[in-house]
């Protein structure tokens, strides 16, 4: 596959992709890298624009997480928090801190649903416990834990599927992808991954194919997140929805994300200050990026209930 | 017409009229606006060169009479946060941009009313005396307004003076909607009301300078008033020629009177490619990584941009209302590269100079932007005692530092 050296390409490399794309084919993993080493940014946004449209329409659905770190959770339930998921995040030094944990956020969510660590970390866990990962993942279900929060693809190993089917047996949910970190831009290897995991396994919801961790000094561009998003949406297609991370990725390019391939929008904040009004609230302001984008926005929790907003959460976000 | 219409007019070279460009500004899907931007951007650089600039934005001073709504930098006259650069502070920063291969200052500062006509040609002059090839892409329209209204001297009159000592271009800032139901709800219309603004240019113009126009949009003006904007802009163009170069940015609430929110990516994706076909006599659109930060900045050349900006090294006004976002030479053209383009250096008429400077020696990184100065910097600069106060808090300050 030839570079384009000088962004003025035709959009004739992508031409019989698009039109298979139209017609509803599967991409290969040849066209996902095609994709990738392509410059025609307008032709990769209409491509994963036009599965997603096919798969949810104008639907975008998003949801307010509250992050509780595993080493410091709060004694009670913060003012002004309105969440549709309470997340454990960190990686736990014990088996007796993961259930700590969780027992100390189920206290503080008032119904709203648990969710944390990755999946790996459980398996470090249950290893330096001396525990079965299924019996790690009962104690966590028992304490409120409802689901996973992460299986990260790219640090999965090859026994992925059985640890996913363990959590599961155990009363776990197990419904998001991610990819903690890309070997460079043009990787293909973690959607691949996704999309041959759900084959394995099913039972995914979405996947969120940009990293969670990236270089300072050279960050990941807006064209490497925009074709990465696309690719996904196309190669893994067999997984609902393409999840991008509103604080972590920021309201600009996760916007531009939800026109190119990703419907559904991970980590909007559920704490307001309140001091700037209901205009400048993190539920408005969502809410507005999503219909300035032409799409529909619904608010879901973090077991896919849509229509969920914030109630049993917690006051209003105002 | 139709959008397809539309759009196939664009593609053969037709010119958009008002009505057309709402329409596509409106109802065009974002891609066919960004693949309509992106044919005539090829038609005017084939050679799939993205520019950028080495440069330092430096504001000589905060204290501004204005009062524009929508600003959070400005401070008032006699603010314990006001402050004046002293032309030894911006020969410092000369020497730091030129370290890093700038050849050009950004200069714009606030209304101030103890900064006479002469400073503004005493800088001038001394900059130039010290460094003779270096580059002054300074004051905006609406300073040149004040000037002219200080000194009581039409702007013929003024921009020949400035270009006497050593003014080379104008930067477009001061621009925001060049609608005047829009300048007043802002609280710009007095500052300059658009007919000011546009004139300012076209005496400029006249005189032999380059300037650029930008457009800052997403606080209070309709659709159809940023499209005003763009063709009282083309129609100027089509008079005199003189813009480089077009540079739209979104409002940036945080700090500000005004408040609000701010305007989304995609909305900035298709001001940017509207603008593209509306100023179709605009060789050059600039992408505002400073207001949508490097991702979305490097979207924008999909979207009918040509040149990244500046790399700043400094900035201070769109950090004060909550962007703080940083680019240096090395991201700069990494981002161009990896778009798929060439990436040139350029001087303030967008020539191009030459392969990046970072290729061919060492240059340190640069993750944030500097600032004017030191938060607890509070030194008053020694030259400004030569200039006539007129502000009341200024005679004062004056008083109390001789009786110290």
């Amino acid at each position: 596959m030839e570079d384009d050296q000088r962004g003025v390409e035709s959009v004739s490399a992508l031409d019989g992709l698009a039109e298979r794309v139209t017609a509803g084919a599967t991409i290969t993993e040849a066209d996902a890298r095609l994709m990738l080493a392509s410059h025609d940014l307008i032709a990769i946004g209409v491509m994963g624009d036009a599965v997603r449209r096919r798969l949810h329409g104008a639907r975008t659905t998003f949801v307010r997480v509250f992050e509780i770190h595993v080493n410091a959770p709060p004694a009670g339930r913060p003012l002004h928090v309105s969440a549709g998921e309470f997340r454990i995040i960190g990686r736990p030094a014990s088996f007796e801190a993961a259930v700590k944990a969780v027992g100390a956020a189920s206290a503080i969510a008032s119904g709203v649903p648990v969710t944390g660590f990755s999946l790996i970390d459980l398996q470090g866990v249950a290893s330096e416990s001396g525990q079965r990962l299924d019996a790690v993942c009962s104690a966590l279900r028992s304490a409120g834990l409802a689901a996973v929060a992460e299986v990260p693809v790219d640090l999965a190993g090859d026994a992925a599927a059985d640890a996913v089917n363990a959590a599961r047996s155990a009363g776990l949910a197990v419904t998001r992808l991610t990819v903690h970190a890309l070997p460079d831009a043009r990787a293909i290897e973690p959607a691949v991954r996704a999309r041959d995991l759900q084959l394995a396994t099913g039972g995914f919801r979405v996947f969120a194919p940009l990293p969670r961790t990236m270089s300072v000094t050279e960050p990941s561009s807006g064209y490497d997140d925009v074709k990465q998003v696309a690719m996904a949406r196309l190669l893994a297609a067999n997984i609902e929805s393409i999840q991008v991370d509103w604080a972590l990725y920021g309201p600009k390019l996760a916007q531009v994300a939800l026109t190119t391939g990703a419907d559904d929008v991970d980590n909007v904040a559920a704490q307001e200050s309140g001091a700037l009004g209901t205009r400048r609230s993190s539920l408005e302001e969502i809410r507005g990026n999503i219909r300035a984008a032409g799409l529909e926005p619904i608010e879901r929790n973090a077991v896919f209930e849509c229509g969920w907003n914030g109630a049993g959460g917690g006051a209003p976000a105002e | 017409m139709s959008t397809e219409a539309l759009a196939d007019h664009v593609r053969n070279g037709g010119r958009l009229d008002a009505a057309g460009a709402l329409e596509l500004y409106l109802d065009a899907p974002t891609p066919l606006l960004g693949r309509l931007a992106g044919e005539i951007r090829r038609r005017k650089h084939p050679d799939g060169v993205v520019t950028y600039i080495i440069d330092r934005n430096v504001n000589y001073t905060n204290i501004c009479v204005a009062r524009c709504n929508f600003c959070a930098f400005y401070r008032p006259v006699g603010s314990a946060e006001g402050y004046v650069l002293g032309f030894d502070d911006i020969f410092r920063k000369i020497d730091e941009t030129m370290a890093l291969g700038g050849g050009q200052l950004l200069l714009q500062g606030g209304h101030n009313p103890d900064l006479p006509l002469e400073w503004y040609e005493d800088l001038f002059r001394s900059v130039k005396q010290r460094y003779p090839a270096f580059r002054l892409h300074a004051l905006s329209p609406p300073e040149v307004v004040n000037l002219c209204r200080l000194s009581r001297l039409p702007v013929p009159e003024i921009i020949d003076r400035l270009v006497d000592a050593g003014l080379d271009s104008i930067p477009g800032g001061g621009a925001e909607i060049l609608v005047d139901r829009v300048r007043k709800l802002l609280n710009c219309y007095s500052k300059a009301t658009a007919d000011e603004w546009l004139d300012v240019m076209r005496h400029a113009h006249r005189a032999g300078l380059r300037t650029t126009a930008t457009m800052m949009y997403g606080t209070v003006e309709t659709p159809e008033e940023r499209l005003e904007h763009m063709f009282r802009l083309r129609e100027l163009q089509d008079e005199t020629g003189g813009f480089t170069a077009f540079i739209a940015w979104s409002y940036q609430p945080e700090h500000t009177e005004l408040g609000g929110s701010e305007a989304t990516g995609v909305e900035y994706l298709r001001t940017l490619a509207t603008a593209r076909l509306v100023l179709d006599n605009f060789d050059n659109l600039q992408a505002s990584w400073v207001t949508q930060g490097g991702k979305v900045g490097q979207l924008s050349l999909a979207y009918g941009a040509n040149d990244m900006g500046s790399v700043m090294i400094e900035e201070n006004v769109v950090r004060a209302a909550g962007a703080s976002y940083c680019m240096d030479e090395m991201e700069i053209v990494r981002n161009i590269e990896n778009a798929g383009f060439t990436a040139r250096r350029r001087n303030m008429h967008y020539e191009a100079l030459g392969e990046p400077i970072f290729r061919g020696r060492q240059v340190p990184r640069t993750l944030e932007l500097a600032v004017a100065r030191g938060e607890d910097d509070a030194t008053r600069p020694p030259e400004i005692g030569r200039y006539a106060a007129r502000s009341a808090a200024e005679k004062k300050a004056r008083q109390a530092g001789a009786t110290e």
